[in-house]
């Protein structure tokens, strides 16, 4: 009998004690808010994830998304599916559907985000200054990645606050706001960011603070301002259109820009930021100034306004020594050579010696600049001693950039030949051969090995068919031959660019207040003297563009500018992009170098549909929203 | 996995009530996979597509077929009745304005232009069955009226005159030069375009040449190519409307 009572206390103590507690414990693999939140370790471990999801446009992003690394991209950088590039073997300008595809991933970081900024508030081991720091950071956060979507899509449903999974699915719906909603929404919280961020961080200095916030207001309002006004080259219509959710109209075009001119102005007046060596002796100096820039951005603090580090070779760095050293440094690495600079985009520096002005490579003594046609033996070339005398004179970013014929890297001459013509007057061009004159062997490519020279020959796609490769971030250090060994680290944004957009923005704009002209024009003409340029010029769209163009190249700008000046469906449009090809003149002795100026060989016309400024949304089907024009 | 049981089998062999099981088994296996193929196969059976379409586009006051393009030009949009949500099917139409799809299910569509080169039409309900065929009656944007594209020397000279039909700007004339008949904006080797970004009046004439000595790369001597002129209205999304393409073997 007692033992009966017994069995009953017990049963009785573990059932009611089950009921009460069991199905209540903390489970032990999570984490809540107020736990993760009460140390700056946590919150570190909860935006760092943040950071890492961030759509920055980086080493890592590409055709296939971002962080891509790791991926067999082919060497597909933004840069080629633009006219700054071409990829040395696919002719590769657009995907289906758009390109950049990023809608998934972008709402579920918004849902990360909205986690942070309704949780933040619940935590009672914050400091409320903290509090109001931290969701400043939430705020920039979104701005960022809202504005990763409307200039993919264009208005977007706007998710403010953490949606509970109900039965009802359709009350999760959200219908997209408008295009002018979505950008609003994004300056909007570029202002809650700035509101409450540091200006500057002892630690953890790579996350955002109040300059970054404005770099980004000052990039957004740009890209919408330059829309509104630019819209109608390439209108749409639909019902996408109609309603709005595409499309800005031409009248906010300069409210946009005054945003963008305020923003960048409150930079250049109070951030404290300059170029880094802002005047060079030489050109040969300048030159060096702006390759140390990107090869160690973190060396140059004047500028730097917002960096995204690599650590770890081998897990989480990049891959551009993989895929962009030309072939004869590739340190082993299958398919180098991958980023071919084209002579559209080498023809638009300015030379020294004509302040002001693209100065495309004169090749012939007509001076025509816009035959395309290949060699011509009615021609006169005119001869080089070298293959790189004809880029004399030329900026020093062009130096800095692109990797010209026959120059040093990493110890290297690097051969970039595509032919000769022979004492007879045959021409030999992009095709493989040997010949014999006066006792000394001359091949077509430079050289009797393919491990010695790189450019032309279609071996492996790892030859540069535009008669340039490509330098700019690149280590000049060995990096092991894999991917993710590279570890430079990238600028998302900085000064250099605030003064772009601050010029571009005045002279679009023609705004005048707070000494705007004057202000513009010394923006422009700071980053050529740190180019060692010493004449100023004027201040007109066509220089700052080019200005533009030269000094943020292959930042992955590009592709954007394109888009938001709706510049691209006339720029492709069976367009072939071009090269210059180095052919040895063997009719003359000693021989000498003369320069082609030509098709690219292996390249499709290349067409943008205007469709394409807008990128489909998907699964309408499910999410009942409205699709973009022509999908 | 059959691998696997194989292997296992083999190895037991000696021991007669697992080779039973492993009879058994495989007799089990063999009957799963008729009944998945056969299953497989009836569920797959849906009929073939037996509707077709075709049609041409016409000019109401010419009868005259409009001219199109191949590639990025007019497209005709198909709704097929009874699905919701329903993913609209696109025609691509033919260079010379007609226009076939001879894949598509018997059902009721609504059907209507959408990427043109004429002034929009009411949309339609369609009963698309056996051979079904339905013409469209426009107003191109554009008329190109009197084209002659000739060869003198080494240079295409072509002339033509614009007649517009809205009040909107011409934007941009071109003559276009191509290997392939079906040459037009889109499909190109050569092009000689004009801005023009103005109205323009039924009786001007407009000259445009390609020589095809600046050309060579593309263009060679003694080879036939196709030419084609064509104006662009500006309206959104608007596409090119074009006289005949010409061959012409160039000198």
């Amino acid at each position: 009998m007692k033992t009966r009572i017994f069995n009953i206390l017990l049963l009785s103590v573990i059932f009611f004690s089950g009921c009460r507690d069991v199905l209540d414990l903390r489970p032990l693999d999570k984490l809540d808010g107020e736990t993760l939140f009460a140390t700056p370790e946590g919150v570190r471990v909860y935006l760092a994830n943040l950071y890492g999801q961030l759509p920055i446009e980086d080493f890592s992003f590409g055709r296939l998304g971002f962080n891509t690394a790791n991926q067999n991209t082919g060497g597909i950088a933004p840069a080629t599916q633009t006219d700054d590039a071409a990829n040395s073997e696919f002719s590769h300008l657009l995907d289906g559907g758009g390109n950049y595809q990023w809608w998934d991933p972008g709402y579920k970081l918004i849902r990360d985000i909205n986690l942070l900024l309704e949780t933040i508030p619940t935590v009672s081991s914050l400091s409320d200054a903290d509090k109001a720091t931290l969701l400043s950071e939430g705020h920039f956060l979104r701005a960022f990645t809202y504005f990763a979507l409307v200039k993919r899509y264009g208005g977007v449903p706007l998710i403010t606050s953490v949606q509970q999974y109900t039965p009802d699915v359709e009350s999760l719906k959200v219908p997209r706001s408008t295009e002018k909603d979505t950008w609003d929404f994004v300056l909007a919280e570029c202002d809650a960011a700035i509101e409450s961020l540091p200006a500057s961080r002892t630690e953890d200095n790579r996350r955002a603070t109040k300059w970054v916030a404005y770099a980004l207001k000052s990039r957004a309002a740009l890209h919408a301002a330059s829309l509104a006004k630019y819209w109608s080259k390439a209108p749409l219509s639909g019902p996408a259109v109609s309603q709005g959710l595409v499309g800005l109209e031409s009248s906010l075009a300069n409210h946009y820009y005054e945003i963008c001119i305020e923003a960048s102005r409150k930079i250049m007046d109070e951030g404290g930021f300059s170029l880094h060596k802002p005047t060079p002796a030489s050109p040969e100096e300048a030159t060096a100034n702006y390759m140390e820039l990107f090869q160690n951005p973190n060396g140059a603090t004047g500028e730097v306004i917002f960096i995204k580090g690599y650590t770890n070779p081998g897990s989480s760095g990049h891959s551009y020594d993989f895929w962009f050293n030309p072939n004869q440094t590739s340190d082993g690495a299958p398919h180098p050579g991958r980023m071919n600079p084209t002579l559209d985009f080498v023809d638009l520096y300015e030379s020294y010696s004509n302040p002001g002005h693209s100065t495309p490579i004169v090749t012939t003594t007509d001076g025509n600049v816009t035959d395309y046609n290949g060699f011509n033996a009615n021609k006169t070339y005119l001869r080089f001693d070298t293959p790189y005398d004809i880029f004399k004179d030329k900026d020093a970013r062009l130096w800095a950039t692109v990797v010209l014929p026959g120059t040093e890297w990493k110890g290297k001459t690097i051969v970039i030949q595509g032919g000769y013509i022979q004492p007879d007057g045959t021409p030999k061009i992009e095709t493989k051969d040997q010949i014999t004159v006066n006792g000394a062997t001359y091949y077509t490519y430079g050289a009797a090995d393919w491990t010695n020279y790189s450019g032309f020959e279609v071996y492996l796609g790892n030859m540069t068919r535009t008669g340039f490769s490509f330098k700019k971030f690149l280590s000049p250090n060995p990096v092991p031959p894999n991917l993710t060994y590279s570890t430079t680290d990238w600028i998302e944004f900085r000064y250099a660019e605030i003064l772009l957009n601050y010029a571009e923005a005045v002279v679009e704009s023609n705004y005048t207040a707070n000494g705007a002209q004057a202000a513009a024009k010394d923006a422009i003409n700071a980053i050529r003297r740190r180019a060692g340029h010493t004449v100023a010029i004027e201040l007109n769209l066509e220089n700052v563009l080019r200005e533009r163009r030269v000094e943020l190249a292959f930042e992955n700008k590009r592709y954007w500018d394109l888009v938001r000046r709706r510049d691209y469906h006339e720029k492709f449009n069976n367009t072939i992009r071009k090269a210059l090809v180095p052919v040895l003149d063997l009719r003359v002795s000693p021989a000498k170098y003369i320069f082609i100026r030509k098709n690219l060989s292996r390249e499709n016309p290349l067409t943008f549909p205007t469709n394409f400024y807008y990128v489909s949304i998907p699964g309408i089907g499910a999410n009942g929203l409205v699709q973009n024009p022509q999908y | 996995m059959l691998a696997a049981i194989a292997k296992g089998g083999k190895n037991t062999g000696s021991m007669r009530h697992l080779k039973t099981n492993y009879v058994r088994m495989k007799r089990l296996l063999a009957i799963v996979a008729w009944a998945v193929l056969a299953s497989a196969c009836e569920l797959d059976n849906y009929d073939a597509p037996n509707a077709q379409l075709s049609g041409n586009i016409i000019d109401a006051e010419t009868n005259e077929l409009v001219q199109q393009d191949i590639i990025r030009g007019t497209t005709i949009k198909l709704i097929e009745h009874g699905y919701d949500p329903v993913q609209p099917q696109y025609l691509r139409v033919k260079n010379d304005g007609t226009y076939a799809n001879t894949l598509l299910f018997a059902n009721t569509y609504t059907i209507q232009p959408e990427l043109r080169n004429f002034v929009q039409v009411e949309e339609q309900e369609i009963q698309i069955g056996s051979d079904t065929k339905l013409d469209f009656r426009v107003q191109p944007y554009i008329r190109v009226k009197e084209a002659s594209i000739v060869k003198e020397g080494t240079k295409i000279v072509a002339t033509f005159k614009l007649q517009q039909t809205v009040p909107e700007v011409v934007s941009r004339i071109g003559l276009y030069a191509d290997a392939e008949p079906i040459v037009g904006e889109p499909i190109r080797d050569v092009a000689a375009e004009v801005q023009l970004g103005r109205t323009v009046d039924e009786d001007e004439t407009f000259t445009l040449v390609i020589d095809a000595a600046d050309n060579r790369a593309v263009l060679k001597s003694g080879n036939q190519y196709f030419f084609r002129v064509g104006a662009l209205i500006n309206v959104p999304e608007a596409k090119f409307n074009y006289a005949p393409a010409v061959a012409i073997t160039v000198d």
